[in-house]
């Protein structure tokens, strides 16, 4: 067979999946290509215009300790930065950022285009080239053949991609855009266990005919939290977004069209994430709340297109212009681009490894929403492991994957390659066991040598890097160590924090009281610490100090539960050899494929009668 | 590999038996020994026998006499310190050996989890490994129908309630986390912290029947013994209130142990009466003799009968000897009659936990013999929540459940933020759902999305 061109990974799809894994793999070093069906749209935000979010944002923080672009991009084109939870504990605590949508897709293609080794190549990839259950290359609807090792696909919802506005229904991948039909048969063909999902996206409105006065203004924070540790400051001018609600009027206007609805008619079969309901669902699953949020989000600086966040829907769209002219202060807005359901086909995660390459075909790796995964910061974190492993692949180096403890991109593989989906799967800090420890701010401390080793941090974010780690055991040893006594004048003035007892205390023994505030530890700390840190490294070495003990205690009690989580399953394990084991369990079992006894462990609906056995027959296996 | 707790169980099989072997492995094996036998500095040779009263820390009372051998870390059968206790064989004084373990920072092991931690110091080979999964197996399924069996799915259901009403604050706090751009109710605190102590004290009122379930479960073993003739089986069959043992005026007509089971408030009473203690040369006799040894040494409580109404002799104090090392009371029998002057009873009835005068002719006294029966293993003050706990686990994790819920409480009043209360809340989950099956971050999810509108 003969080939066009030749690459050492492919990746397929150019959204926030295939951006990271095109990056990641040419840094590496190695000859990646980008193929997507428009080069214009490289980076494109098909939903809501921004990033990050409670643990979605913690995502984007560990994507750019390991040396992603997500972070640095959105940085570069946020409009509105707040961190959410701050009057929470800082585990909780997590950056996001309204983006300038048209700007976010020029910044990434900038980067991409920036890069060496990394080549874009418009086109259609309508099948896969493989021999002997190994990946060799893609097709191109042109004929064109690309020849390559290791293929990324990250098509998001564009395999069969079907659209739904009331009653009709066209095959899209996005609104105005193609959808991969044979390329979705290819996989099907290639014995994948496809699914199907359905997501929804709201009308985008012209701001000229907004009333504006009509809604409570959300003000972005004075003092943006980035979401890259390169970053120093935020240079884009900062937006403001409109709170408004919906009505009892327009529910019953709603409730009167179910009939219209795609959803409720019975022709939508994909499921949708319950997190992001349709305005649809929301009126008949919460009949008794009587309004609804809406925010209205500008979609960047020189556009006048407004997205209104909470109203997404599949009705007609006439329907939908006249439901948003019955929200008070949009009686007169015009919609510019109605909101829309799309299904499309995803495959079940639990095919994959840990490095997210399919168990089926060496070589090939899904990454993204195929994966049946929603969200772009979920897709970028898989593309950025994905395009590493296709990198280590394809240069005969050992795979890279992050444990549940240290990571929530490793929760989140975890998750999806052990428990499958059943709804597109969203991140969320409940899931991480070890929340405590996975904080947005000390995402450096966990991975960054990891992407040091790997190749992905540049020497002058990696001398950075040390010097904060530097400059934080500084400050952590002046906590320790500078105790307050009697004879200061400070102390005199918190006596009634203390009552009667004056004994000096340490400075992080006073910043674990409730009610004090690190500004207020700030001003103690010794002068010399004081001018070499900043307040949120303050606040990073105080989040240490105040869960140390939670840690510490959790991990013991977890201790237990996850110590045999190691130990490996060979890949052609017979459960069946196992005595003791019930035809249930063994079918279970044999259903999840599990690597290791972790993966075994969170298998659903197991006895743990069953994982004793299966650990003690693993151990004895291996003493 | 290392395991950070000290583990502890009861390794002979479950039921009545000579001796009881209780097992305790981990770190804090030996200091947990020290505090059982109130002896900070007993420092046991290793792989040597030693004999050891064990006292309840908390009043000193003896419990049982114990053999206990110490196996040191590495060279014991888990890798790790070891120390085993050979107690006598009563369940009931087993359980309570283990209770008071359990108080002392030990964890109720897991099936199979000195095994387990035998594999992972690498002290046991394959075949053995092999054999010992068997076992597991084995035991495991056999604990499965038992519970199954012997709780009918109650306590599941009884803690059910507990568990959704604990789900519901977890959702409520994890949604405010999760979710705060959405409109959701706001929290209250006072609210959430009291809902905290009502199911923290329901969980603490069902940890406390452990004592009792374990006695209505396994019963309390009562065994009467005396010299010939004090009337050991008149106090017999007056518990009973039938004439269930022959009694002559010849010494010696109860030449076989006679058990019958009774029912004091509730609580099953396995009643023995026996051969009366003394060398004989006729054969039967001495059999029955050997069999009141037997029953004694099995008994959770001996009652030693004596006659008021002759002096004591050598024969009565032979009787008390013998059961200085058990739990025991002393019915003083023949009250109707004279009391014979000379005795002083105080002399001789060292360490008797009661003295009761009874006639078992006319019924005096047998009311508070029954009460003082049951005294020692205090029963009258239990609550009862329509189900009692009977496994040393579940009774393990309903503490653990109870604890936890009191430190959220605590770190709830300092004010701390969502994130540090749940922390309490998730392990208190984790111990219910170790008795009733998981609730896994999906259900909490599901709940969360099916309490509240949630999302843009």
């Amino acid at each position: 067979m003969s080939f066009d061109e030749k690459f050492d990974v492919i990746v397929i799809g150019g959204g926030h999946a295939g951006c990271e894994a095109a990056s990641a793999a040419a840094r590496m070093g190695v000859q990646a290509a980008l193929v997507t069906l428009n080069l214009d749209l490289i980076g494109q935000m098909s939903c809501n215009p921004a990033i990050g979010g409670i643990a979605k944002g913690h995502l984007v923080r560990e994507i750019d300790a390991l040396g992603g672009i997500m972070g640095r991009v959105i940085d570069r084109t946020g409009i509105q930065f707040r961190l959410l939870n701050r009057s929470r504990g800082p585990a909780v605590q997590s950056p996001r950022a309204q983006a300038d949508r048209s700007l976010y897709r020029t910044e990434m293609r900038r980067a991409l285009e920036a890069t060496p080794n990394l080549h874009l190549r418009q086109g259609m990839v309508i099948d896969l080239i493989v021999k002997d259950k190994k990946i060799r290359g893609v097709e191109l609807q042109d004929s064109r053949r690309l020849r390559s090792d290791a293929v990324i696909i990250a098509t998001g919802t564009f395999l069969n991609g079907l659209i739904h506005t009331g009653k009709r229904t066209y095959t899209a991948g996005r609104a105005g855009e193609p959808a991969s039909i044979e390329l979705a048969q290819s996989l099907k063909g290639l014995g994948f266990n496809v699914g199907r999902l359905k997501t929804g996206t709201p009308p985008r409105l012209d701001g000229r005919t907004i009333d504006w006065d009509s809604f409570e203004p959300q003000l972005p924070d004075e003092t943006p939290v980035p979401f890259s540790f390169s970053t120093d400051r935020i240079e884009q001018d900062q937006i403001t977004c409109y709170i408004g609600y919906t009505n009892h009027a327009i529910h019953q206007a709603i409730r009167n069209n179910l009939h219209e609805s795609p959803l409720y008619s019975g022709k939508i079969k994909g499921i949708g994430p319950r997190y992001c309901p349709s305005i649809e669902d929301k009126v008949v699953k919460f009949a008794d709340k009587n309004r609804h949020q809406l925010f209205l989000e500008p979609e960047g600086h020189h556009t006048h297109e407004v997205y209104l966040n909470g109203f997404s829907t599949s009705l007609p769209s006439g329907l939908q212009q006249e439901l948003v002219n019955m929200i008070p202060g949009l009686e007169e807005a015009c919609i510019i681009r109605p909101g829309y359901a799309i299904e499309y086909d995803y495959i079940d995660p639990r095919e994959l490894n840990p490095y997210l390459e399919t168990a089926k075909i060496k070589g090939l790796f899904h990454a993204g929403q195929i994966n049946g995964t929603t969200g772009y910061e979920e897709a970028g974190c898989q593309g950025l492991l994905a395009g590493i492993n296709a990198a280590l692949s394809v240069s005969g180096r050992s795979g890279f994957r992050l444990r549940r403890e240290e990571s929530y991109i490793g929760v989140l593989v975890d998750d999806l390659i052990t428990q499958g989906v059943d709804e597109p799967y969203r991140i969320f800090t409940s899931r991480a066991e070890f929340r405590l420890a996975l904080r947005h701010d000390n995402a450096d401390e966990r991975l960054e040598n990891y992407g040091r080793s790997l190749g992905l941090i540049g020497d002058c974010d990696w001398e950075r890097f040390n010097s904060k780690r530097d400059r934080i055991s500084r400050l952590k040893y002046a906590l320790e160590n500078t105790r307050l006594k009697l004879s200061d004048a400070q102390f005199h003035s918190l006596s009634f924090l203390f009552g009667s007892s004056l004994t000096p205390i340490t400075l992080s023994q006073l910043a674990l009281r409730p009610n004090i505030s690190s500004d207020f530890i700030f001003d103690l700390l010794p002068s010399n610490i004081r001018t070499e840190i900043n307040l949120i490294e303050l606040e990073s070495a105080l989040a240490d100090l105040l869960y140390k003990g939670y840690i510490d205690s959790l991990r013991n009690n977890l201790h237990r539960v996850y110590q045999h989580d190691s130990l490996k399953i060979p890949s052609d394990f017979n459960f069946r050899s196992v005595s003791g084991l019930s035809h249930e369990m063994v079918e279970r079992f044999e259903r999840a494929n599990p690597r290791t006894f972790g993966e075994a462990r969170r298998i659903p609906g197991l006895t743990s009668a069953s994982l004793s056995t299966l650990l003690v027959f693993l151990n004895s296996q291996q003493a | 590999m290392h395991s950070t707790d000290t583990i502890v169980a009861l390794s002979t099989p479950p039921g009545r038996s000579g001796i009881g072997v209780i097992r305790l492995s981990g770190k804090g094996a030996l200091d947990i020994t020290r505090s059982l036998v109130r002896d900070e500095d007993f420092n046991p040779e290793p792989n040597h026998v030693t004999l050891k009263k064990i006292r309840d820390p908390e009043n000193d009372e003896a419990i049982d006499q114990s053999l206990i051998t110490y196996f040191k870390a590495p060279h014991s059968f888990t890798g790790e310190d070891v120390i085993e206790l050979s107690c006598h064989g009563s369940p009931v004084l087993l359980r309570q050996i283990v209770d008071l373990i359990l108080r002392l920072d030990a964890r109720a092991a897991d099936p199979g989890e000195f095994t387990l931690r035998a594999l992972a110091n690498g002290r046991m080979n394959l075949s053995q490994a092999e054999a010992v999964r068997d076992l597991i197996n084995a035991q495991t399924h056999a604990a499965a129908r038992q519970a199954v069996r012997q709780l009918g799915g109650e306590l599941s259901s009884r803690l059910q309630p507990i568990k959704d009403s604990l789900l519901e604050i977890i959702v409520r706090l994890e949604s405010s986390l999760e979710f705060v751009e959405d409109d959701l109710p706001s929290i209250e605190t006072s609210h959430i912290s009291s809902k905290i102590s009502n199911i923290a004290d329901y969980v603490m009122n069902l940890a406390a029947t452990f004592r009792a379930g374990r006695l209505l479960r396994e019963g309390i073993k009562v065994t009467l013994v005396g010299r010939p003739n004090v009337g050991k089986s008149s106090v017999f069959n007056g518990l009973l209130s039938s004439d269930r043992a022959i009694v002559t005026d010849i010494p010696g007509t109860t030449r076989d142990s006679l058990s019958e089971l009774i029912s004091l408030e509730g609580v099953p009473v396995l009643l023995t009466d026996t051969a009366g203690i003394r060398s004989s040369d006729d054969k039967v006799e001495s059999l029955g003799v050997e069999r009141t040894r037997r029953a004694m040494a099995d008994a959770d409580l001996v009652i030693v009968v004596l006659d008021s109404s002759e002096p004591f002799n050598a024969e009565d104090n032979e009787a008390l000897d013998s059961v200085a090392d058990n739990l025991h009371l002393i019915a003083h029998n023949k009250s109707d009659l004279l009391f014979f002057e000379n005795n002083n009873i105080s002399e001789i009835a060292h360490g008797a936990r009661a003295i009761i005068n009874v006639s078992a002719k006319t019924g005096a006294g047998l009311d508070a013999l029954r009460e003082a029966i049951l005294e020692p293993f205090a029963i009258s003050d239990i609550y009862d929540p329509g189900v009692l706990i009977t496994n040393a686990r579940h009774f393990d994790l309903l503490q653990r459940t109870h604890n936890e819920l009191i430190t959220s409480n605590e770190v709830l009043d300092e004010g701390r933020s969502e994130e540090l209360i749940l922390v309490g809340l998730h392990n208190a989950l984790r111990f219910l759902g170790e008795i009733t099956g998981e609730t896994t971050t999906e259900d909490i999810l599901s709940q969360i999305f099916s309490t509240f509108c949630i999302g843009k």
